[in-house]
């Protein structure tokens, strides 16, 4: 009873983590229709600046957040001005391309910087805490805290200010948002900003609790999209629940099963993503925007 | 003389219709978009399908070919149920539609638009490894010829104008030799004088004993063809008659211009 | 020069396109007899191994429109099925002759995956797709590195190292002429044309009498075969393979960029684009270490932004081939 408890805590705290590393990936998803193939390594890049300024400047990487978010966003915006906004409108195809070439220039530029070995960053307070029989491993508890607090963040954003109210706009129609008088491509590049910024942050996160390698970002980027698909697109509370199901999943499975590592956990959260797609293709709770073929 | 054969294949009795619905039913979530819809038509016949927008026709079309799956009541095709049977092999059986919102393959010519849709029933797959048979690239000339596109043959499809799409789409339609054509909104976008040259095409099609389905909204295209219409509202049949009695009926004059 | 363009465009659809590459297959098999080094041979063969491997790729991802980013996992399947035949099975005659056995094999493997993964996979649209085929992909690296008793997990599997340069030169000379030969078939029959009918609107093409699903599955299969038997043969000559070296992501990343770059849906336009990269990563870039990948990754970024039909490709809007377009717009915009 107690292990099924322990690995239900565990894979809550994950599940925290998918949630906030997830965000971007959704909300570009849903405001431009963009599958980002470069999801994952936008997380690469963040996890190595951890790594960089701990490494260099001996910065917590949760501190080091303060840094990477104005950094990413910037990134994030240039990004966007200059090559996504030109294929927007064009076929799913060339933005699913250009992302991947993105992707493939961005890990290997990092494989030529930092080589492939694996990078760590071990912080003093690398323990846990038990609590009722149950043990709470310090960091990802607090990245659960500060995954918690990024949502929130991102929502009253998107709900209250005035940017956040024309990037709901641009998301619903894009071509009334712009006939009122809307810089769709100056809300596109604020929206990109801000989804890499976050993606970015919840790398650099990352960075305490496993191994950094230019190659990490695929997987990630599956495990994205499978959370979209379970908890639907551009949706916070979405986000947690898709996150916090692969999270249980997935420690469940590695804890349970005999013989499976949780090398595995790919290998689950694609099958889970491909029941999905055939049992019910608009997503599970109906979220997913519908690919149209005939958009041009 | 059109590219048809003169002899009509005779595919039913008299007595059975072409094509048949039996408590036709879809719902889209709590809506229900085609509610124990009954209709008929005859071989040799015209009929007509009018509403006001939203009002099914286009479900109704769905189901019919198969895009769409059907939630209660059955469809019998030449007396063969066809409820559960997949779009392209009721395709094969006979039935050719085209679409309000036009589809052609853009990046192909308009020549082998027409030739990628020919009749493919009773074909080995051995022959589908084989290009185009001289026989077939002679009746989907002819057949651009007859529509008036010709010209057009070697342009690529998303060239053309949405008028000449039309055509394009009909003559894609046509290019099986088909027992039923149900044609959804043929005549929107298109120019006057092409209206009646579709018309003509029609008649003459009906005269080689093709039976007709036409989702409609010019009221004067179906007065002038069909012999029978039926009008539906909110996804069940108003009313069912020859043109002139749904016209002059007073539930479809609500209908349309609200009561 | 619209007008030329055009008139190649008929010429490589029609029997002189398949003339001329069959002479150039010729000369090809001739090549050998001016005298030339292992070397050469083995780079030869390496060539041939990327212009298949890019006409797999476009069957599927250009012509029929699926956009397959984990195709490499039928090279891997190939590469694995050959590598276990040739050290595990007791069936196979000699390790020379027993390869070419286990050649159809890999292929038939890669085939019968294609048609599991297929069923489910295909039915789903445009970028579902290719994330499920990615996913595909990464999942079955971990499988073969989890399958350890038959795959020798991340240790690998060493082949017996038989060397013969000439003899796999003419083997892949005469499966790239075989392959390349075939998409042209394919592209001017009735079943290359309701590929592209799909790609073009597939609830069209299904509307109008084609079985889709059965094409698609066809198409699919095709593509697997020939890239497993290619995994095969990489894997004998490679005589070494792990799950890193064989369930490489480059591996995909090169045949989707040499289909872009030479045309997507064209049956040239993916050996030229095989090859115009060949020539790129050795010449250009070749001694930078590790550039490739990069270099590559940029290169797709700018072929969508400025060239997305590839060389050869004709756009549906425009006349001529888009890069006809593109150095107009280049001049245009050099003399104000």
């Amino acid at each position: 009873m107690d292990q099924v408890l322990q690995a239900l805590v565990n894979g809550l705290l994950l599940g925290g983590f998918y949630a906030v590393m997830v965000l971007g990936f959704s909300v570009i998803w849903g405001v431009m229709g963009i599958i980002n193939l470069a999801h994952g390594e936008y997380l690469m890049i963040g996890a190595y600046l951890g790594w960089g300024l701990f490494r260099y400047f001996g910065m917590d990487p949760f501190a080091a957040l303060l840094l990477i978010l104005p950094l990413m966003f910037l990134f994030g915006y240039v990004l966007q001005y200059v090559l996504i906004n030109r294929i927007v409108e064009r076929p799913h195809l060339m933005s699913l391309l250009i992302t991947f070439g993105i992707s493939i220039a961005l890990a290997n530029l990092f494989k030529i910087l930092f080589t492939s070995d694996p990078r760590n960053v071990s912080v003093t307070y690398n323990g846990s805490v038990e609590l009722l029989g149950i043990t709470f491993p310090i960091v990802k508890s607090i990245i659960f805290g500060a995954a918690l607090l990024c949502m929130l963040g991102l929502h009253l954003f998107l709900q209250r200010s005035r940017m956040g109210k024309s990037i709901r706009a641009a998301a619903q129609n894009r071509t009334a948002a712009r006939i009122v008088g809307m810089d769709i491509n100056r809300t596109y590049a604020v929206t990109a900003g801000i989804c890499i910024a976050i993606t970015a942050a919840a790398g650099a996160m990352l960075s305490p609790t496993q191994a950094i390698f230019p190659f990490m970002g695929p997987p990630l980027t599956l495990k994205a999209y499978t959370i979209t698909a379970l908890g639907g697109l551009g949706r916070i509370p979405g986000a947690l629940m898709g996150g916090v199901v692969l999270g249980v999943t997935e420690t469940m499975v590695s804890r349970f099963v005999p013989g499976i590592g949780t090398n595995l956990g790919v290998a689950i959260s694609f099958v889970i993503l491909v029941l999905i797609l055939i049992l019910r293709p608009q997503g599970l709770l109906g979220g997913l925007r519908p690919v149209d073929p005939e958009a041009e | 003389m059109g590219p048809y054969p003169e002899t009509v294949r005779s595919v039913t009795d008299g007595s059975r219709p072409l094509l048949e619905g039996r408590g036709l039913t879809k719902r889209f979530g709590g809506l229900t978009a085609v509610n124990r819809v009954d209709f008929a038509v005859q071989p040799g016949e015209i009929v007509g399908l009018i509403g006001p927008n939203g009002s099914g026709k286009t479900t109704l079309f769905d189901c019919l070919s198969r895009l769409e799956r059907i939630d209660g009541g059955r469809v019998l095709f030449k007396g063969t149920d066809i409820t559960r049977a997949s779009p392209h092999r009721v395709a094969r059986m006979g039935l050719s539609r085209t679409f309000q919102v036009i589809r052609v393959y853009r990046k192909m010519k308009v020549l082998d638009n027409m030739l990628v849709s020919r009749r493919w029933s009773g074909d080995s797959y051995l022959r589908v490894m084989r290009s185009s048979s001289a026989e077939m690239v002679r009746r989907a000339r002819e057949l651009l010829e007859f529509l008036r596109i010709a010209p057009l043959a070697d342009e690529p499809a998303g060239h053309l104008s949405g008028g000449q799409r039309r055509l394009l789409e009909i003559g894609m339609a046509l290019m099986p030799d088909p027992d039923i054509l149900l044609l959804d909104e043929a005549t929107s976008g298109v120019n006057p004088t092409l209206i009646e040259t579709i018309k003509d095409h029609i008649r003459t099609l009906n005269g080689q004993g093709k039976a007709f389905l036409l989702i409609e909204h010019n009221i004067n295209f179906i007065a002038d063809l069909c012999t029978r219409v039926y009008a539906l509202n909110h996804g069940e049949t108003m009313a069912e008659g020859t043109p002139r009695e749904i016209m002059e009926n007073d539930a479809v004059i609500d209908a349309y211009f609200g009561a | 020069m619209a007008r030329v363009r055009g008139r190649l465009a008929q010429l490589g659809q029609g029997w002189g396109g398949l003339g001329l590459w069959w002479l150039l297959l010729a000369a090809l098999a001739l090549y050998p007899y001016t005298g030339v080094t292992h070397l050469t041979l083995f780079l030869g063969s390496q060539v041939f191994v990327l212009v298949t491997l890019a006409s797999n790729w476009n069957l599927i991802g250009g012509m029929t429109g699926y956009v397959d980013f984990g195709h490499a996992v039928f090279f891997g399947i190939g590469a694995y099925v050959m590598g276990i035949l040739v050290t595990k099975s007791p069936l196979l005659v000699s390790p020379e002759w027993g390869f070419l056995q286990a050649l159809p094999v890999s292929g038939a493997a890669a085939a019968i995956f294609a048609l599991l993964i297929g069923l489910p996979t295909l039915r789903l649209k445009g970028p579902y797709f290719s994330i499920a085929m990615l996913g595909t992909f990464v999942a079955m690296r971990e499988i073969v590195r989890v399958l350890r008793p038959l795959t020798g997990g991340g240790v690998g599997l060493n082949l017996p190292p038989v060397l013969n340069r000439l003899g796999d030169y003419y083997l892949m000379l005469v499966l790239m002429g075989l392959v390349v030969s075939i998409m042209w078939w394919i592209r001017r029959s009735e079943f290359g044309q309701s590929l592209i009918a799909i790609r073009e609107d597939e609830i069209g093409a299904e509307m109008r009498g084609i079985n889709t699903t059965l094409h698609k599955i066809l198409a699919f299969m095709i593509a697997a075969f020939f890239t497993g038997v290619v995994g095969g043969f990489w894997a004998w000559q490679n005589t070494f393979i792990d799950p890193d070296v064989v369930f490489i992501e480059t591996r995909t990343v090169e045949m989707v960029m040499m289909s872009m770059l030479g045309g997507l849906g064209t049956v040239w336009g993916p050996p030229l684009g095989a090859v115009v990269i060949y020539v790129l990563q050795t010449v250009v870039w070749g001694r930078l270490f590790g550039i490739h990948l990069l270099a590559l990754g940029i290169l797709m970024v700018l072929l969508v932004l400025f060239l997305p039909e590839g060389i050869l490709g004709t756009s549906g809007r425009g006349g001529g081939t888009s890069i006809v377009r593109l150095w107009g717009r280049i001049r245009k915009r050099s003399d104000p």
